[in-house]
């Protein structure tokens, strides 16, 4: 039997793929994703166990205080995200790439040796805004509803489509009037605050965090979501997510031989699906 | 009397040099675009026309010399800044958003996704069937059809088409010819045009200028560069 843990992890893989979306489809490779996640879940887990006026020792801790959470995760990854993008943002493609997996290793070494963050035990006894994994799959269903919704529309916007126009042509997009390191900037905060929302929720799912959170790995594990579900519109990173989050699990039946199977899609996914199973509506 | 409009520059390029490494792709040239004309660039392969459209339009820099549009310098400003100050271009070799549908093109060039306005514009270089269908999927006149609508989706007041003809045969490129006259005289607006097909340039150009190894060699009418002897010698002359 599947149980419901599977699906709330699914649809935290499918908001991380959003996150790392938002870049990649203004041609921009940040695998920052698992770093601002981090914050996201950092952000929660000090101000839920460190605040006692947000209702930590509560019974049930209250929504109020988790939407708050949010608030406080969402600004600071974005204020982080605007302040680092314009300088990381001059790098191009794999030289971009790069630069965001150390800065995710800034992170996690600036978190791991420090007390105050939890160093490297991590915080311990986040509290519980809902009793069981129902809620979490409710609270993650509406944040990926609501972060889809807000890609679909983004896409239909001139915003989106400048983004898209980056990807295909930056310096033909550039000559059409397109503020690109504008366009840029934009989509890096974007995918921080998106990766940030989803950390607030997981720091409380997860009931503990700590700094591992942020690691290579899951750099190129939600990579791989978006490499495999497409990055031309929002739906692809969201099948990306779901499928390669519960694909592990599934396979379990077949023990070690899962991860060759897991390794073998994120491998020849790209050779068979360049553009990934969800393709634009044109050509 | 009204004053003579067709007196003032728009665009003033002085002494404009540009070298890349040894090669001096531009070398001293002053030119002067008047508002509402049709200006042609003509020159053999290398002359340094789409170098000279390349410093225009803020994606190269020039190793010396000026550039003012309506009076102010455009010295520094970025390629985004200078569109939206009224210039816009095509690219000798199409740079469409490939992936983009052709209504998103001219969208992101209009930076609204104002539907009508674009269909509107597609109707012009009649593409209004292939509103939704990707710019790749595009024949080739139809690719330069569609980056000569979304430069006009800028709302310039200067048009830089580079080859605007070329890849088309010769019913696309009379239909071509009456497009850029009509556009000029709908937009009002002015138009510097490379092309590599005299006869059409001969038609549609109210002034020549005459590009060879950098230099700009001739400039006037179609008619006094056609006897000029110097653009004899280099391009006419010369069996292309
Ligand atoms: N970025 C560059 N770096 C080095 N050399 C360049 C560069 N761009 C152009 N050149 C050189 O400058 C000269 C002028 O090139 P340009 O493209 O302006 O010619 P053109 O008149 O447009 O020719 P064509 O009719 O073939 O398009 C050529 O010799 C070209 O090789
Ligand atoms: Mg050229």
């Amino acid at each position: 039997m599947i149980d419901i843990s599977l699906f709330v992890l699914m649809l935290l893989g499918a908001l991380l793929a959003l996150a790392v979306y938002l870049p990649l489809r203004a041609g921009q490779l940040s695998l920052a994703t698992p770093g601002f996640y981090t914050i996201g879940g950092t952000v929660a887990a000090l101000l839920s166990t460190q605040l006692p006026g947000l209702g930590g020792s509560d019974a049930v801790y209250p929504l109020t205080s988790l939407l708050l959470e949010m608030i406080v995760a969402i600004a600071v990854a974005g204020l982080l995200a605007f302040l680092i993008g314009k300088p990381v943002l001059k790098l191009r493609g794999i030289y971009l790439a790069i630069a965001t997996i150390a800065l995710v290793e800034i992170l996690r070494v600036v978190l791991l040796s420090s007390p105050w963050f939890g160093a490297a035990v991590g915080i311990f006894a986040i509290p519980q805004p809902f009793e069981g994994p129902e809620g979490y799959l409710i609270a993650y269903g509406l944040l990926l509803a609501i972060v889809a919704w807000a890609c679909a529309r983004l896409e239909r916007q001139p915003l989106g489509m400048a983004m898209a126009a980056i990807r295909d042509d930056e310096l033909a997009a550039r000559c059409m009037g397109v503020s690109t390191d504008q366009v840029k900037l934009i989509a890096f905060v974007l995918s921080a605050i998106v990766a940030a929302a989803a950390g607030v929720l997981a720091a409380h799912y997860f009931n503990s965090w700590n700094a591992r959170q942020a690691n290579f790995d899951a750099s190129i594990t939600t990579l791989a979501f978006v490499v495999l579900g497409g990055s031309r519109t929002w739906l692809g990173p969201v099948i990306g997510g779901l499928v390669l989050t519960a694909l592990p699990e599934l396979l379990r039946p077949i023990g070690d031989l899962r991860l060759i199977v897991f390794g073998l899609v994120i491998l020849l996914g790209p050779i068979f699906i360049p553009q990934g199973l969800i393709k634009s509506k044109q050509s | 009397m009204s004053a003579p409009t067709s007196t003032n520059n728009l665009l003033e390029i002085e002494q404009l040099s540009v070298c890349f490494g040894g090669l001096q792709a531009l070398d001293r040239v002053n030119l002067s675009i008047n508002e509402g004309e049709i200006l042609g660039l003509i020159g053999p392969n290398g002359a340094g026309k789409t170098t000279l459209f390349n410093v225009i339009t803020g994606l190269t820099a020039p190793s010396h010399g000026k550039l003012r549009w309506q009076g102010n310098s455009l010295a520094g400003k970025k390629p985004e800044q200078i569109c939206r100050l009224g210039l816009a271009r095509t690219f000798q070799n199409l740079r469409l958003f490939r992936e983009l549908s052709c209504i998103n093109n001219l969208q992101v060039a209009m930076g609204s996704n104002n539907r009508r306005a674009a269909l509107e514009l597609l109707a012009l270089v009649q593409l209004q069937e292939k509103a939704d269908a990707a710019a790749a999927s595009l024949a080739y006149g139809d690719q330069r059809k569609l980056e000569f609508a979304r430069a006009l989706a800028t709302k310039p007041k200067l048009l830089l088409l580079d080859e605007a003809a070329a890849g088309m045969n010769p019913i696309e490129k009379q239909d071509l010819q009456a497009l850029v006259q009509r556009v000029r005289c709908q937009f009002k607006i002015t138009i510097l045009i490379i092309e590599h097909h005299v006869p059409l340039m001969m038609q549609l150009c109210d002034r020549l200028a005459v590009l060879n190894f950098g230099r700009c060699i001739a400039l006037g009418s179609p008619e006094q560069v056609r006897r000029d002897p110097l653009v004899i010698e280099a391009y006419l002359g010369s069996q292309r």
